[in-house]
């Protein structure tokens, strides 16, 4: 087997030990640090969310897989600076004011981030104020926000920290997706969302369709 | 013939076919109750919306022999459904509120003769939640095995408050769990304690060490179950919503959850008790495995548009034969934001694809908060047109 197939079976088995070997092997071998990272990490990963979606892998499997995805990265970041490469798409992530909830969240910016992404996890029990802080003092500009909710009292956290964005001018500047256990496509369109995933998996083929439109 | 709420309840439990279909709800919370109905007390709201009645009660007592009483710095619990904490010299617990903007922030330091241990809790109106774990470090458990005490049930305030409660409904209970907050299942109180996404990983990185944390917290559980030998409850509940497949693997919970919960419930069935096993969230992967652990009843058997998994049909058809089953009703949906004909029809819904051959009892997946009380009217009344013919 070749360094990449190594690096995606490690992945796929949450093994961060066999991950970080064959990410070092692969660099000392000179495979470039982009196409480990592309078809090596995020390539498992998208693997894990189709694993997900299938009912083979639950959270605790998803769970490992990023933190093996995660050691192989701590690798190649340094490189990857030094080569000029940055992710391509910046998301703010946070669960909504009054929701302590965060696994929903962390599982979302787990996918974000296997995914190529770059996150910036404000963590739990966010004010909208802060949402809009972030998008402002981020110096790249921020293409995504995703909101959680897990209770079905914080829901009316998610439209107004939507009626804050927007109120903030920020509203056309960014998407929004929403999610957690009681959300629903159909309240995501009521409250003005751009968008709705279901679990961790979808995110990340939500994001990639909005940001592609 | 018309039975009485507690015949009809039973009846289901085991897995016999009522007059009609019991219909009750999990507990109602106090936002419900003081923002809605003036505080009314829980019978009242029982009886007001033609639900069959449930009493909550968790006596437990010391234990003098072993240096055990009650923790003097707990205030007096609110309602019968909190126990008061058993401290020892041994196992103190202290508080200091803390200073918190919007909520209500405390920590408590449990001391003991081999070092502290602490924890910080913050609530809102509707709930109550852990900020900092108890278990920070690994040894922390041997502090934990060695210290803690046992609470035990006081049969004779629960056979009181039974008697006294007659026909009105079930009388019910829950396994003990941590002091200061802990869930009912063995392996929901350790997630507590540890937090999930640790002890998750911990199954993975050192399960000899999660396997020994569970095994403190089962005997201390056992202890309780034993002690409930003569009390008049009708069901205790076990489980919690870490256990479900929204959260673990069905691995994970054949490995840590099962073998630990599953020897609980024989040992309540060693003293007469009845289980009722609650996996708010996913089920539909486990299904099988939670009525293997042979509980009496399930709950909360939640849709999928409320964060679970079921289809409540074909759930019936797996282990309906098995288990009495309890829940199913999307109450964020048919309590606010629709019109009694849509509830009516989501009661109607759940009558036919549960209900069938009796041993189900519908109620909502858990708890509500904000409700139209038309809707919840709405509910009651259209359960009692569920007949069985």
């Amino acid at each position: 087997m070749n360094h990449l197939d190594d690096i995606f079976n490690g992945v796929l088995d949450g093994d961060l030990t066999a991950v970080s070997a064959h990410v070092q092997e692969a660099v000392d071998a000179g495979v470039s640090p982009v196409r480990i990272l592309q078809e090596g990490l995020i390539e498992a990963m998208d693997e894990v969310g189709t694993l997900f979606e299938e009912g083979e892998y639950f959270v605790p499997e998803m769970l490992i897989a990023a933190r093996a995805m995660k050691a192989g990265l701590a690798i190649l970041k340094p490189l990857l600076v030094s080569a000029n490469v940055e992710p391509a798409v910046k998301v703010v992530l946070g669960t909504v004011q009054g929701d302590m909830h965060d696994i929903g969240k962390n599982l979302v910016a787990i996918m974000l981030e296997g995914a190529g992404f770059e996150i910036v996890d404000l963590g739990t029990d966010v004010a909208p104020e802060t949402f809009i802080a972030a998008v402002e003092n981020e110096q790249k500009n921020v293409d995504l926000i995703g909101l959680s909710a897990l209770l079905t009292t914080t829901l009316a956290s998610l439209e107004d920290t939507l009626l804050a964005i927007e109120q903030a001018g920020l509203r056309s500047r960014v998407k929004i997706i929403i999610g957690g256990a009681p959300v629903t496509a159909e309240y995501a369109d009521q409250i003005g969302a751009d968008g709705f995933a279901p679990d961790a998996s979808q995110a990340v083929t939500v994001a990639k369709a909005l940001l592609t439109n | 013939m018309t039975m009485t709420s507690r015949q009809r309840l039973l009846a289901a439990l085991q897995g016999q076919i009522p007059d009609r279909l019991p219909v009750t709800t999990h507990h109602i919370q106090d936002y419900f109750r003081n923002k809605y109905l003036e505080g009314l007390s829980d019978r009242e709201i029982f009886d007001r919306f033609g639900l069959d009645a449930i009493h909550w009660t968790v006596p437990c007592r010391p234990d003098p022999a072993n240096g055990e009483y009650f923790d003097p710095s707990q205030p007096e619990p609110t309602s019968p459904r909190f126990s008061r904490r058993i401290a020892s010299d041994q196992w103190r617990i202290t508080t200091e509120t803390l200073p918190h903007p919007r909520y209500a922030t405390i920590r408590y330091t449990i001391t003991t003769p081999k070092g502290e241990l602490t924890t910080v809790l913050q609530s809102n109106d509707y709930t109550s939640w852990v900020t900092e774990h108890l278990i920070k470090e690994k040894k922390d458990i041997e502090i934990i095995g060695e210290f803690v005490t046992n609470p035990k049930c006081d049969v004779e305030q629960v056979n009181r408050e039974a008697q006294a409660f007659g026909e009105c409904g079930l009388v019910r209970g829950h396994i003990c769990g941590f002091d200061i907050y802990g869930q009912p299942g063995t392996w929901q109180d350790a997630a507590v304690l540890v937090g999930i996404e640790r002890l998750i990983l911990e199954t993975f990185d050192d399960p000899a060490w999660v396997h020994e944390l569970l095994e403190i917290l089962c005997r201390r559980k056992e202890i309780f179950v034993r002690s409930l030998a003569g009390a008049q409850y009708d069901l205790l509940e076990l489980g919690g919503g870490d256990a479900s497949t929204t959260v673990i693997s069905p691995k994970i919970f054949r490995k840590f959850v099962a073998p630990y919960d599953a020897r609980l419930i024989e040992v309540a069935h060693e003293v007469g008790q009845r289980i009722v096993y609650h996996t708010c969230g996913g089920m539909m992967p486990i299904l099988e495995d939670i009525a293997a652990m042979k509980p009496d009843a399930m709950e909360t058997f939640t849709p999928p548009d409320m964060g679970g998994d079921t289809r409540l049909a074909e759930a019936k058809q797996r282990i309906g034969d098995k288990v009495c089953m309890i829940g199913g009703f999307n109450q964020h949906h048919h309590f606010t934001g629709c019109s009694e004909a849509e509830t009516r029809a989501a009661v109607q819904r759940c009558f036919v694809e549960a209900g069938g051959g009796g041993g189900y009892i519908l109620s909502p997946s858990d708890h509500f908060f904000d409700v139209d009380l038309n809707l919840l009217a709405a509910f009651g009344d259209e359960a009692h047109r569920c007949v069985y013919s």
